[in-house]
């Protein structure tokens, strides 16, 4: 069962808001998907178990200095920069 | 009879992230460098560009694998990378890629001087976050050291006072930095603790309900936060309140701990392994490789020192802070009769000489080992006296020459055995008025003879050693 | 022949300069994509710098290489240095990469001449290309009917001839989906056979890079180029073999399965195309086998799962701090990443975002995320299993035809049904070739699916080989674009 409080908390968790007046809706949906996704409780017990595909392992990388980018490349797409670091601006 | 007042046990377990000093970030090859122009040490993957992904740096698990090794860990023989989700701008994915489903380190301990074992849940390996630097309310952001490899000790909570959580940090930076994993500096940030504490009243077993004060680094603050703490539970309790499990931050100035929650960060880390990286299968032959490399950890070595060369416990504990040290101790006692002058030269003299803790750690000090070891052995063999080695040391130490620039041969000439009783045997021989004296029991004059092996040798001779021979002479 | 081939005989014998071939498409997308909107970025300068280059090899007289010179298209999903890769959402507007994703550097190298950025669902999550912040792809067959999802740009520009390929991304069935939509042939690799390093992810257990292509064998020879090791993708080992050498080796005494899972729920003239051409393969000596794959009932919920699991997690970064779109008025930090990221996501996003979180949160995790993990493990052994009775399996690749514009449900759930026959491929990161197979009272394309076993691209791709041979009639050119 999905509640409202569901929903907020998960809202929350995710950084998005949800306008009070859809809150109702939204919840309506999730518990629609989610009874969707509750279908795999019928799935037999799955005892193979997964690790990831194609089961890969030990892939490393040599501790070796690769040459950083300049901090203008870095900052480049930055919304708002300010003295080589990305700033929040909080000031009204 | 009076109520006798309850009595609290302090209990605290510790997280301590410590950075490994690897070359490079543990998923790309930006340097690990302390410091630098603000985003000067960053790419694409570093700063979580969309679409990049991380590579696991090798060095990162030997890394760990000998810091597990260092505190008596098992070494899984499976582990896997897990993403831990939270929002904040220092975290450039939005996510930490850390370890909690399979760990790299599995259970441990670390050992204090008063016997106890504290013992270690896990250890597992991590990514740090970038820096927030804020100034009028504006956030800055720099992601140099987001990426670096930190690995986080996790405890039990096993640590029953506040002199056990020093101690316990102590040894922790004692051990990673002896095997090379880390430096350890909480005052640059590569070492950092977060103290779980809760108090419960004395001969109770359950756990009373914790806090947990982020970010220390410094045990100066430790002790001091966790004191507040302490005592801040205590009245609480007392005063029929109960304390609320909750993070904490202690302000360093006014000494005592806060809240740091807001109703903005819900705290659900949403745990999953992470797909963008594969299975570390951990090869035991490089496990074993590692642990033949291990060197002589310094709490074994403290213990030799004391059984094996009856080191005193609080000069053997000295001579295994550093790693260091304790290696030149290992160079200068060899084939010396007491290893225990050597310890005295190097804590009395020596630490004179460096003063601060990384002054210590380093151990630059002008003269070697090998200096020190004939210095010593001038001395076993009875060719110089202890004043003179000591005076000498500090000449040794001022110039980095060798003993033997500053002790001549006619130094050393007199003061052997067969010397001694040469000149004895002239003092006694050539003033037979005093030998009289002294048989009619004139205690007094034994010093003229003395007095006289002092001056023919030079005051190079055992006055001590003298007045024994002169008497076995004539007595 | 393949329109890479027919392309690179031109250019070397030449018929027309790369300068103009290259002119000539993007005049064509000038003229045309304003109805297809396949295009949400022409990189027309570019374009134009490239082929004049390979101009310069080819006057020289030096050997140039079958994808040299050839146009084509990105989706925007890739990173793309200096090019805006905006993944069609308004929370990247403005994101120009410092970096090359993987395939274009491949591709780059070989002088491929892009053309520019294919429209896409935002965060390639969708089915119609019509959750981009661009507004949705037609589909060149009929403009009133939607490319499909999410790679639909790609499958318009490569259906519409205004580019000669395209690379597509495949997590539930972007790839073929839009693929089949379109009558155009779609490959999902294998997982780890392509490197994902620069595709932003949505899903990164599922994401796969692949063709998007007017016949096999140009699937095969773009597929050949671009699968390779990558040291920046931990996951990726590359493919096993070239694929396009294999084209046309005999089919006799293939054993091509059919699930009848497969066909549960699907429209009769989809179910009537594909069991039409398996009777065409029968006819050229492979065995048709028939058998069960019940587990496949439950591929769309673990699909959904995991997909918005990791979709949760990989989306969580766009905060307005680093790049593209920021909020202008907030008050304080966090409120500015939620008032950023409210605006800058479009609803279909939001609600996988939401739901993602939600099975990943404390005390749904088992339930939903672990549960979902086992089951998968229980599909690929299922696959394992069926791919010791058949070399390869035949399904459709959609239950239906395009729908019309506007006209997807505004049910989530019954949207997701679209992906039914596509995800069980990525669940188990199997290789599928959606290739074109008939079409439908209305003449809209139908496709049907071939799937193999891991990193066999190349027993799929030649068995959709020979059934392109055999029904050249199933590969109709649209009116649009560039004609050869």
């Amino acid at each position: 069962m999905v509640t409202r409080e569901d929903v907020e908390n998960i809202a929350l968790l995710s950084k998005l808001f949800v306008p009070e007046e859809e809150l109702d809706g939204l919840t309506e949906s999730m518990q629609e998907i989610i009874n969707f996704a509750d279908a795999i409780n019928n799935a037999p017990a799955g005892d193979e178990g997964f690790d990831n595909i194609n089961n890969l392992s030990n892939v490393f990388r040599e501790d070796e200095v690769i040459e950083s980018y300049p901090s203008e490349e870095i900052l480049k797409n930055a919304p708002e920069q300010a003295e080589d670091h990305f700033l929040v601006r909080n000031r009204e | 009879m009076g109520c006798e007042a309850v009595k609290y046990e302090l209990v605290s377990g510790f997280e301590t992230h410590i950075e490994l000093s690897t070359k490079t970030k543990i998923f790309c090859g930006c340097t690990t460098q302390f410091g630098g122009d603000p985003n000067t040490h960053c790419c694409p993957v570093c700063i979580g560009l969309p679409g990049t992904l991380p590579v696991l740096n090798r060095e990162v698990v030997r890394f760990a694998i000998k810091a597990g090794l260092a505190v008596h860990g098992k070494i899984a023989d499976i582990a896997k990378m897990d993403r831990k989700n939270y929002c904040y701008p220092d975290l450039s994915k939005a996510y930490q890629i850390s370890q909690l489903y399979a760990p790299l380190i599995i259970g441990g301990y670390v050992e204090l001087s008063n016997g106890r074992k504290i013992r270690l849940h896990h250890i597992h390996i991590e990514e740090d976050a970038g820096k927030l630097i804020h100034r009028h309310g504006d956030t800055y952001v720099d992601y140099n050291r987001g990426g670096v490899p930190l690995i986080e000790i996790v405890s039990e909570p096993d640590i029953r006072s506040i002199d056990e959580a020093k101690e316990y940090v102590e040894r922790l930076q004692q051990v990673m930095r002896w095997v090379g994993v880390s430096d350890c500096k909480m005052q640059e940030g590569s070492m950092r603790c977060d103290v779980n504490i809760s108090v419960r009243p004395e001969g109770t077993e359950a756990f009373g309900t914790r806090t947990e004060i982020k970010n220390m680094n410094s045990i100066t603050n430790i002790a001091r936060a966790m004191e507040y703490e302490y005592d801040r539970q205590v009245d609480l309790i007392e005063s029929g309140g109960k304390v609320v499990q909750e993070t904490l931050r202690f302000d360093d100035v006014t000494g005592t701990t806060s809240s740091m929650r807001s109703k903005e960060d819900a705290h659900d880390y949403r745990y999953f392994r992470d797909p963008d990286l594969v299975t570390i299968n951990v090869p035991r032959d490089e496990v074993e490789a590692l642990r033949a490399e291990m060197p002589e950890l310094p709490a074994d070595k403290c213990r030799r020192y004391i059984e094996e060369y009856s080191i005193p416990e609080k000069d053997a504990q000295l001579l295994t802070k550093y790693r260091r040290i304790s290696e030149y101790f290992d160079e200068a006692i060899d084939g010396v009769k007491s290893p225990k002058t050597v310890s005295n030269f190097i804590i009395g003299q020596m630490f004179r000489r460096t003063e601060t803790e990384s002054d210590k750690e380093l151990f630059a000090v002008p003269t070697t080992p090998a200096q020190l070891n004939e210095l010593v052995k001038l001395l076993d063999s009875g060719k110089i006296r202890n004043n003179l080695a000591k005076s000498t040391l500090e000449k040794m130490l001022d110039s980095g020459k060798g003993a033997t620039d500053f002790i001549s041969e006619s130094d050393m000439g007199g003061v052997d055995d067969a010397a001694l009783l040469e000149l004895c045997k002239n003092a006694v021989d050539s003033n037979p008025k005093a030998v009289e004296d002294f048989k009619n029991g004139k205690e007094k004059a034994i010093k003229a003879l003395v007095g006289n092996v002092m001056k023919n040798s030079r005051g190079k001779a055992d006055a001590m050693a003298a007045e024994a021979k002169i008497k076995e002479l004539i007595g | 022949m393949g329109k890479i081939a027919k392309i690179h005989e031109m250019l070397t014998t030449g018929q027309c300069s790369c300068a103009e071939l290259t002119k000539s498409y993007l005049k064509a997308i000038e003229s045309d994509n304003g109805e297809l909107n396949a295009y949400v970025c022409v990189t027309g300068d570019e374009a134009m710098k490239t082929a004049e280059a390979v101009d310069k090899k080819i006057a020289a007289g030096e050997t140039i290489g079958l994808l040299e010179g050839v146009p084509m298209a990105l989706k925007d999903n890739m990173s793309t240095k200096g090019i805006d890769t905006t993944c069609c959402s308004k929370i990247l507007t403005g994101y120009k990469p410092i970096f090359d994703a993987t395939v274009w550097e491949l591709l780059k190298e070989q002088n491929a001449v892009m053309l520019g950025k294919t429209n896409m669902d935002e965060f390639a999550m969708g089915s119609s290309c019509e959750n981009s912040y661009f507004g949705g792809a037609a589909n060149p067959v009929d403009t009133n009917h939607v490319a499909g999802g999410s790679s639909g740009g790609a499958a318009s520009a490569v259906g519409g001839n205004i580019a000669a390929y395209g690379l597509g991304s495949d997590t539930g069935g972007s790839i073929r989906q839009p693929a089949s939509f379109c009558g155009v042939v779609g490959l999902k690799p294998t997982y780890g056979a392509v490197s994902r390093y620069g595709l932003i992810a949505y899903a990164s257990s599922l994401d796969q890079i692949g063709p998007v292509t007017s016949s096999v064998e140009d699937a095969a020879l773009v597929f050949d180029a671009i699968s390779k090791p990558d040291k920046r993708d931990s996951t990726c080992k590359g493919s096993a073999s070239p694929t396009f050498d294999k084209l046309g080796s005999d089919i006799k005494g293939m054993k091509i399965g059919i699930a009848r899972e497969y066909l549960d729920g699907v429209r009769d003239d989809v179910k009537e195309a594909v069991l039409a051409a398996a009777e065409l393969y029968k006819g050229m000596g492979a065995e048709i086998v028939y058998f069960d794959l019940p587990i496949l009932k439950f591929a769309l919920p673990v699909y959904y799962i995991i997909a918005c699991a990791e979709a949760s997690s990989n989306l969580g970064r766009y905060d307005g701090i680093r790049y593209g779109y920021k909020t202008e008025h907030y008050t304080g930090t966090h409120d500015m990443i939620c008032r950023t990221r409210s605006e800058g996501f479009g609803e279909e996003v939001k609600r996988r975002i939401l739901l993602g979180t939600y099975v990943l949160s404390a005390g749904y995790y088992d339930a939903y995320y672990k549960k979902a993990q086992d089951l998968r493990g229980t599909i690929i052994k299922a696959f394992n299993n069926a791919f010791e009775q058949c070399d390869v399996i035949l399904a459709p690749t959609v239950p239906m035809t395009a729908f019309e514009k506007g006209h997807a449900t505004s049910d989530p759930v019954e949207t997701y049904l679209t992906d039914i026959c596509t995800v069980p491929v990525n669940i188990a990161g199997l290789p599928g070739v959606s290739v074109p197979c008939g079409f439908n009272q209305k003449g809209m394309p139908i496709g049907m699916q071939l799937i193999g076993k891991s990193f066999d691209e190349a027993t799929i791709l030649n068995a959709a080989y020979h059934y392109q041979q055999a029904a050249p009639d199933k590969f109709k050119e649209t009116k649009w674009g560039v004609k050869l």
